[in-house]
């Protein structure tokens, strides 16, 4: 029993000295946190608007927002509106950033504060320059709906109906022409990378570069210039088949395992049969 | 491999050690595929151990490198892959086995007289397998591993006066950190290893001390248990070949179950959240634990005060620990109590409403 207990003692003793030497360096070196942006559940600006105090029409943003491509994204209210989200006295002060809702010519500078690419390219093109000059132009919520509800971009969007509001469909269906195998193969290469991350392969790095290539080539068709996507389409297609052999490649290593555990099932398979066959030679 | 023999023969007495314990050693005539349990726990703890040993190759217990280490197991270093995913199939199924091991225990009446420190024991191994997967749980530092860590050690705090002392001891700080990290992973290499070890040889030398028990049909003349002696069976099989023979081939069934596992469903033990870094300021959606633990999870949600359920829950392993001294009937056949028949099948229809209502 003596001895029991020193080995029991002995092997606590190691389980807990790393971990309390570990928590005193923690207090000497703090550490940064981890997440890039983390989902807010909640702060003044949901709690008002959730409330009996606010107009009934707005009660429903919160609810739309968290349906949203930006919800999703850990986009929150401050995030468009500025503002002070801990402090319900500050969280509307002009002072604190507060935007409320803007303008229409307002609104591409209003989600270019993050997708700055995006919003150059718009500037530049007939879109941009129609609204900046007229303030008739089509603005970012014409196209992608409205801001609080919402989703992923899709190619869509262009479509006669929406297009035809201003113009004929004509030019919108090139251009939807061009950008339509890059877009495939971008889908394609998403839905791969997820087959392979349900199958347990690393698709971390895979994923960033197709997001940077996903949001250059966004912010590429922004400019609505047909000749210019077209033009630059090789140089994407070229990125995006180099991602496709790496994905690829994951496909084949997918594969493979599946295989040897498939191997390793057989051996157990004949050995099972062979340890039965034996042991009713036996008896 | 003569000469090994003949050199192990004047050392140890092979030849009568084989007799003695292996083809003159007699089982049950009746032994059913419900005996070799037994020793599929067993093989699945071995494989446990060396798989765990192969990834400790590469597994770097730090909570800034720990999901990249993992990830490079799975990814990079040779064969890997197959070496924790054996490791992670192979720990539900060990659950599963060890659980079932203890279900045929007591419905074959195994823990009764004089097999109650068996049972106590045997009880207790199921309690360290537990340990040993929550610890191993929040190795990878993933955001499931995180989260179910953080609401695991969170239920001691419903404990009054030494809840939350309990919660720091287990956490190492206030959250779940680096700290936790290094504890859990101290204990599911270093205390928790030894422990199993021990119990285990405590189980094995009872088992083999007192004789395996033989199924409850036809047990009822026996006579009374008021002295020590070897259950013997001669009129059964020897244990070799004809039970170790049974036993291969449940352990090729077992490693069948596992590997189909792992050539099917790789992820059916590894959510979208488990191949996710934690990310300790981003909660996820659903934090589920694992099957196993979900029907007390169930239970918890389902009784209002946290003190009551855990308190419950605690006496209920006690129950099942102890139960050898609770039921002292003399009656081996189950199936000759309808009352403890009607409340094992009631536990196990409860126990499975409660993790299909966990999982949703």
């Amino acid at each position: 029993m003596r001895y029991l207990l020193t080995v029991i003692c002995f092997f606590s003793l190691v389980s807990v000295a790393p971990g309390a030497w570990t928590d005193f360096l923690q207090k000497e070196f703090p550490k940064t946190p981890w997440a890039e942006r983390p989902r807010v559940e909640q702060n003044v600006c949901i709690d008002c608007h959730t409330s009996e105090l606010i107009k009934e029409e707005y009660r429903a943003i919160p609810v739309e927002w968290r349906k949203s491509w930006h919800y999703k994204n850990g986009v929150s209210c401050q995030d468009c509106h500025g503002g002070d989200p801990k402090d319900a006295a500050k969280s509307m002060l002009p002072a604190s950033g507060f935007v409320g809702v803007p303008k229409p010519k307002e609104v591409p500078k209003f989600c270019g504060k993050c997708h700055l690419g995006i919003m150059q390219n718009y500037l530049e093109s007939g879109h941009g320059k129609a609204l900046m000059t007229t303030g008739r132009g089509p603005n970012c919520l014409i196209c992608h709906g409205d801001a609080h509800k919402i989703q992923k971009a899709n190619i869509e969007i262009i479509n006669e109906k929406l297009c035809g509001i201003c113009h004929t469909y004509d030019r919108a269906r090139e251009m939807k022409a061009a950008l339509l195998l890059t877009e495939q193969q971008i889908n394609k290469l998403d839905r791969d990378l997820k087959i392979l991350k349900a199958g347990l392969m690393a698709t971390q790095d895979e994923e960033k570069i197709l997001f940077q290539t996903q949001a250059e080539y966004r912010t590429l068709f922004h400019s609505v210039d047909v000749k210019l996507v077209q033009a630059r389409t090789a140089e994407f297609t070229k990125k995006l088949s180099v991602l496709q052999k790496q994905v690829q490649k994951g496909f084949e290593e997918l594969a493979f395992r599946q295989n040897f555990a498939i191997f390793i099932i057989l051996i157990f398979l004949g050995l099972g049969i062979c340890i039965f066959l034996l042991s009713r030679k036996s008896s | 491999m003569r000469q090994l023999r003949e050199w192990l023969e004047v050392r140890i007495g092979l030849d009568e050690l084989t007799r003695s314990q292996l083809t003159e050693y007699r089982v049950p005539k009746d032994i059913n595929i419900f005996y070799t349990l037994g020793i599929v726990a067993f093989v699945a703890y071995l494989f446990q151990a060396l798989t765990g040993i192969l990834l400790l190759f590469y597994y770097i217990p730090d909570d800034k490198d720990a999901f990249q280490s993992v990830q490079f197991i799975m990814n990079q270093a040779p064969y890997g892959w197959l070496f924790r995913l054996m490791h992670v199939v192979g720990s539900n199924l060990m659950v599963a086995v060890v659980a079932l091991h203890m279900l045929s225990a007591f419905f074959l009446g195994s823990y009764k007289k004089p097999r109650e420190i068996t049972w106590v024991v045997g009880s207790l191994m199921l309690l360290t397998t537990l340990g040993f997967c929550l610890s191993g749980y929040l190795l990878p530092w993933s955001q499931l591993s995180f989260w179910a860590t953080t609401v695991v050690t969170n239920i001691p705090t419903a404990f009054p006066l030494c809840g939350e002392l309990i919660c720091k001891i287990l956490r190492g700080s206030e959250n779940v950190s680096s700290a936790t990290l290094n504890r859990f992973f101290a204990a599911h290499v270093a205390f928790l290893p030894p422990l199993l070890m021990t119990l285990f040889a405590v189980h094995v030398f009872l088992v083999r001390r007192i004789g395996i028990s033989a199924p409850p049909a036809g047990r009822e003349e026996e006579k009374k248990w008021e002295v020590f002696r070897h259950d013997d069976h001669p009129d059964g099989p020897p244990f070799y070949p004809d039970f170790v023979s049974k036993e291969a081939i449940m352990v090729t069934v077992y490693m069948v179950i596992m590997f189909t596992i792992i050539a099917f469903v790789p992820a059916l033990f590894l959510p979208a959240d488990a191949t996710t870094p934690a990310d300790p300021l981003n909660t996820p959606e659903h934090i589920r634990p694992e099957w196993y633990f979900l029907a007390p999870y169930a239970m918890l949600k389902l009784i209002p005060n946290r003190f009551l359920g855990i308190a419950l829950q605690l006496v209920m392993v006690m129950v099942f620990i102890l139960w050898p001294f609770i039921d002292k009937s003399e009656k081996y056949n189950i199936r000759k109590r309808p009352l403890l028949l009607a409340t094992f099948f009631g536990v196990i229809i409860i126990w499975l409403g409660l993790t299909f209502w966990g999982s949703r």
